[in-house]
């Protein structure tokens, strides 16, 4: 793509043209009750420049991000727009700045159309009631071409994989052709292709003299396409460098404040019995399309089954198969019963925000005869073992009995993996275990799948089968013992291939027709 | 929680002084002594121990088992709004049995009436129940429908096949004495009914805290996704269980209406109970324990009205406008201070709250 191409044009703008702005954060500090998610963090961004923000969960970038995006208020800090200090009440005065941005949860209504989500951002044209559905369908399709992230307009938000809803959320954004960009974990939940598309959009954004803020917790991204980088830890900054003055081991230590190893499968599998069985199996998703045809797999104890793919080609459907979750239409399975199932959406299918930890931890293990007596579930029990669990897996809460809608995303997914390992006694089907989980925790979660692996080498009953379906396609190579590639409902056996090319170019077959 | 079951207690006193003040300029416009009328109201109420017990106790009873049953369906994410018809559909079985029961001993005559009558509610929850499983029609209005459809049975039933004898008014027969719930308090009008009540409202309260089938009844109304994708519960069987239980609960108030108190079937039987329990039930926070305590307030309130009607003299059109407008201020008061409690809970304890401490949520 060249600079001439030209993205939607806001309708308060006529010509296109970037108002270079520099945006400067000094000392902000922000305080949560007793936590204090920022203590001093500066951020100074450059027109034409992608700035990426790193760190770990919890290490205070969302803040700072939502500080710059109008979201809160810092508490302490000055905010400085091309050398004006300015104040900002919400997200409003930010957009009135020309800041906007892409947030990690969804922000979109379900129950709408994508069309008419993004009708709802734009601006009322002079004095009408109706929404502008034809001149917005017209700018969404231009922009959907332009950036190719490509999505029907028509579709029903609620029934989009997350994958899409995360292109809608972009082009939400884009449509009003923002100054400053900022996206917190943009790539969390997209395809590789997808993810390349994207990123080569931010370039050429910047190059047109916008600034882009780019959230990422995958460094290889990140060092991709940014200019510059800031480190937080623990809410300061402690690092700013360009990009050529870093790299990836710096950046991680930097993070973390230590060096991190990458977890790797580095033995052959020691196979104990077949746990999981499906023959010829298709099933429905959830507006009733086919979403599996005809799909036969074998999981046998102490191996890790790597099912890699596009987001939407059936990956949902087959783990909740897998889990026993969802009932197929055709062929059989014959499945274990102590299964972990880490789902793909993880505040809305694998916690209830409302209840506590505690009780979060019972929804899953209430299952177990151990944690009950009778009809009664032993509560004393289940908190035991949730603060075991919290403590071990480093999910930082206030205590088992906070809320789980109050956690950062980061640490539910903690959460959610915790619980999950603790059930999978026969099968573990995890879905992009580890997205949204910063670099330590990733390992971690990764270094506790081949944990579970290699419990059949140890004698015993054995460890798990472990079916790992992930968008992400070095968490698959890293980990999987034989890799399987999921395109439109069927499987496609790789068997030990590790050959990125060739999985890449299956993973993409058949997608040409493809309406999304 | 402790703090949420006695902070609305202490709204609900603070909405009674605000309507209090409301009602009254109304009474002065309309010519009535507001003195006069909230004397009546406060001493129908709790004027007498007597009157306590007989008046405002027996009264809560229909609203504590109508509350209970739209509390666990509201909590298990069923929209019951049905209590109503299925409380007339118990009391219509209740009278039968009653009238029938002439040769059982009162040990038999009264579980079996209270049996059916569960069972009839249950069964006119179970339409509703099915339409909403089977084919996905909204129980908001399919439980409203029925109520309607109860509401002419009965008047049916008294006009017709259950008609007392004498064939003059549209109401049945006195039950027999056999199925009759014996007093439990010697010297005053307060029946065996309202210890089910309350041993109902205890017994409730356990099975959602410490079940695990209650816990999963909770989950399912929290959150369906995820309590089928992580905790393997079926939200549609749960949701049934819990619309038949609501059904159950709801047929009892109407069945321990015909027994313990009227002892015969009437057209007007109940003055609303079935939706006056909705606010019972929200009051409450759909806490079961707390649905006793709001239950006997709604029964205060009821019996005041009955006393401003016959002690004051204010028309009953007053005496029904003073008790809506005391539900809409309460209601009122309620939701906006736990607003305002919540935004106090996240200002103070930012992204990660823990429970609230008692006594100082409600400070």
């Amino acid at each position: 793509m060249t600079g001439a191409t030209t993205l939607a044009e806001p309708p308060e703008r006529t010509d296109g043209e970037a108002i270079a702005l520099s945006v400067i954060l000094r000392g902000v500090r922000k305080r949560f009750g007793p936590v204090e998610a920022l203590r001093g963090a500066d951020l100074s961004l450059r027109p034409g420049e992608v700035h990426a923000v790193l760190g770990e969960n919890g290490a205070g970038k969302t803040t700072l991000v939502n500080v710059l995006g109008g979201m809160l208020r810092a508490d302490e800090g000055r905010i400085e727009v091309s050398g004006r200090p300015v104040s900002m009440a919400s997200p409003r005065d930010a957009w009135a700045l020309g800041i906007g941005m892409v947030h990690q949860h969804f922000t979109l209504v379900p129950r709408l159309s994508v069309l008419e989500n993004l009708a709802l951002g734009v601006r009322m044209v002079a004095g009408g009631f109706r929404l502008p559905y034809g001149e917005v369908r017209e700018r969404v399709e231009k922009l959907s071409r332009d950036t190719r992230l490509r999505i029907d307009p028509d579709a029903l938000v609620e029934d989009l994989p997350v994958g899409a809803r995360q292109r809608v959320e972009i082009l939400k954004v884009l449509f009003r052709d923002p100054e400053v960009l900022i996206l917190d974990e943009p790539t969390a939940v997209l395809a590789p292709q997808e993810i390349e598309r994207l990123l080569a959009l931010l370039e050429e954004l910047a190059d047109r003299g916008r600034s882009v803020v780019l959230i990422a917790h995958k460094l290889d991204e990140v060092l991709a396409v940014a200019d510059r980088v800031t480190v937080l830890r623990q809410g300061e900054t402690v690092l700013e460098a360009p990009r050529s003055a870093v790299d990836a081991a710096a950046l991680a230590e930097a993070m973390v404040g230590e060096v991190v190893v990458p977890a790797r499968r580095s033995d052959e599998p020691e196979l104990g019995d077949t746990v999981a069985i499906l023959r010829g199996v298709s099933a429905r998703g959830a507006r009733g399309e086919q979403a599996l045809e005809g799909l036969d797999l074998e999981v046998r104890r102490g191996e890790i089954v790597g099912v890699a793919g596009v987001d939407g080609n059936g990956q949902r459907e087959l783990a909740a198969v897998l889990a026993g979750r969802l009932g197929v239409s055709d062929g059989a399975c014959e499945l274990p019963e102590r299964v972990g199932f880490i789902p793909e959406d993880r505040g809305r299918e694998a916690l209830v925000p409302s209840f506590t930890l505690v009780e979060n931890l019972g929804l899953g293990l209430l299952g177990e005869k151990a944690q009950r007596s009778g009809p009664f579930v032993r509560w004393s029990r289940i908190r035991e073992r949730t603060e075991y669990l919290l403590d071990r897996f480093g999910v930082r809460a206030s205590g088992p009995s906070t809320r789980a809608g109050h956690l950062s995303g980061g640490n539910q997914q903690k959460l959610v993996v915790a619980r999950e390992l603790e059930r999978a006694q026969d099968l573990l089907v995890a879905q992009n275990p580890a997205r949204g989980l910063d670099v330590a925790a990733e390992e971690f979660v990764h270094r506790e799948l081949l944990r579970l692996r290699g419990m059949t080498k140890t004698g015993g009953v054995g460890g798990p089968g472990i079916v790992l379906i992930s968008t992400d396609l070095d968490e698959i190579l890293a980990l999987s013992d034989r890799v399987l590639v999921l395109v439109r409902g069927r499987i496609v056996d790789m068997g030990a291939s590790r050959d990125r090319a060739e999985i890449g170019r299956v993973m993409v077959s058949g997608l040409a027709d493809r309406g999304d | 929680m402790g703090s949420g079951r006695f902070g609305g207690l202490a709204t609900a006193a603070a909405a009674l002084l605000f309507t209090t003040v409301v009602a009254s300029v109304a009474l002065l416009v309309g010519g009535h002594d507001p003195l006069e009328a909230f004397g009546a109201l406060l001493s129908g109420a709790f004027g007498t121990p007597q009157r306590f017990v007989s008046f405002t106790l027996v009264r809560s009873v229909p609203l504590i088992l109508t509350g209970l049953a739209v509390a666990i369906a509201f909590r298990t994410g069923v929209w019951n709004i049905g209590a109503e018809g299925q409380l007339y559909a118990g009391a219509i079985v209740g009278v039968w049995v009653g009238l029938n029961a002439g040769d059982m001993p009162p040990l038999l005559a009264i579980p079996v009436a209270l049996a059916a009558a569960g069972v009839a509610g249950a069964v006119w929850a179970a339409v509703p129940a099915l339409m909403k499983l089977r084919l996905g029609v909204g129980e908001v209005i399919t439980t409203i429908l029925m109520n309607f459809v109860a509401i002419h049975t009965v008047s049916f039933v008294v006009h017709g096949p259950l008609q007392e004898a004498r064939g003059v008014f549209p109401q049945t027969d006195p039950v027999v004495d056999a199925v009759r719930l014996p007093v439990v308090l010697a010297g005053s009008r307060l029946h065996l009914g309202f210890l089910l009540a309350v041993l109902l409202g205890v017994g409730l309260w356990v099975f959602f805290r410490h079940t695990a089938e209650g816990f999963r009844w909770r989950a399912v109304g929290a959150s369906p996704r995820a309590a089928l994708l992580s905790g393997g519960v079926r939200p549609s069987r749960a949701m049934f269980k819990a619309f038949l239980l609501s059904g159950v609960l709801a047929g009892l108030a109407g069945g321990v209406e015909v027994t313990g108190r009227s002892y015969a079937l009437l057209e007007n039987l109940s003055p609303g109970w079935g939706y006056t329990a909705i606010a019972v039930a929200l009051l409450a926070g759909l806490d079961p324990l707390a649905v006793v305590l709001t239950g006997i307030f709604f029964g205060a309130l009821e019996a005041g009205a009955g006393a401003m009607q016959r002690e004051a003299g204010i028309p009953a059109v007053w005496v029904d406008g003073i008790e809506a407008l005391v539900i809409l201020a309460v209601l009122a008061a309620d939701r906006s201070l736990k607003t305002i409690r919540a935004r106090r809970r996240s200002v103070e304890e930012g992204a990660e709250p823990a429970e609230p401490v008692p006594g100082v949520a409600s400070a």
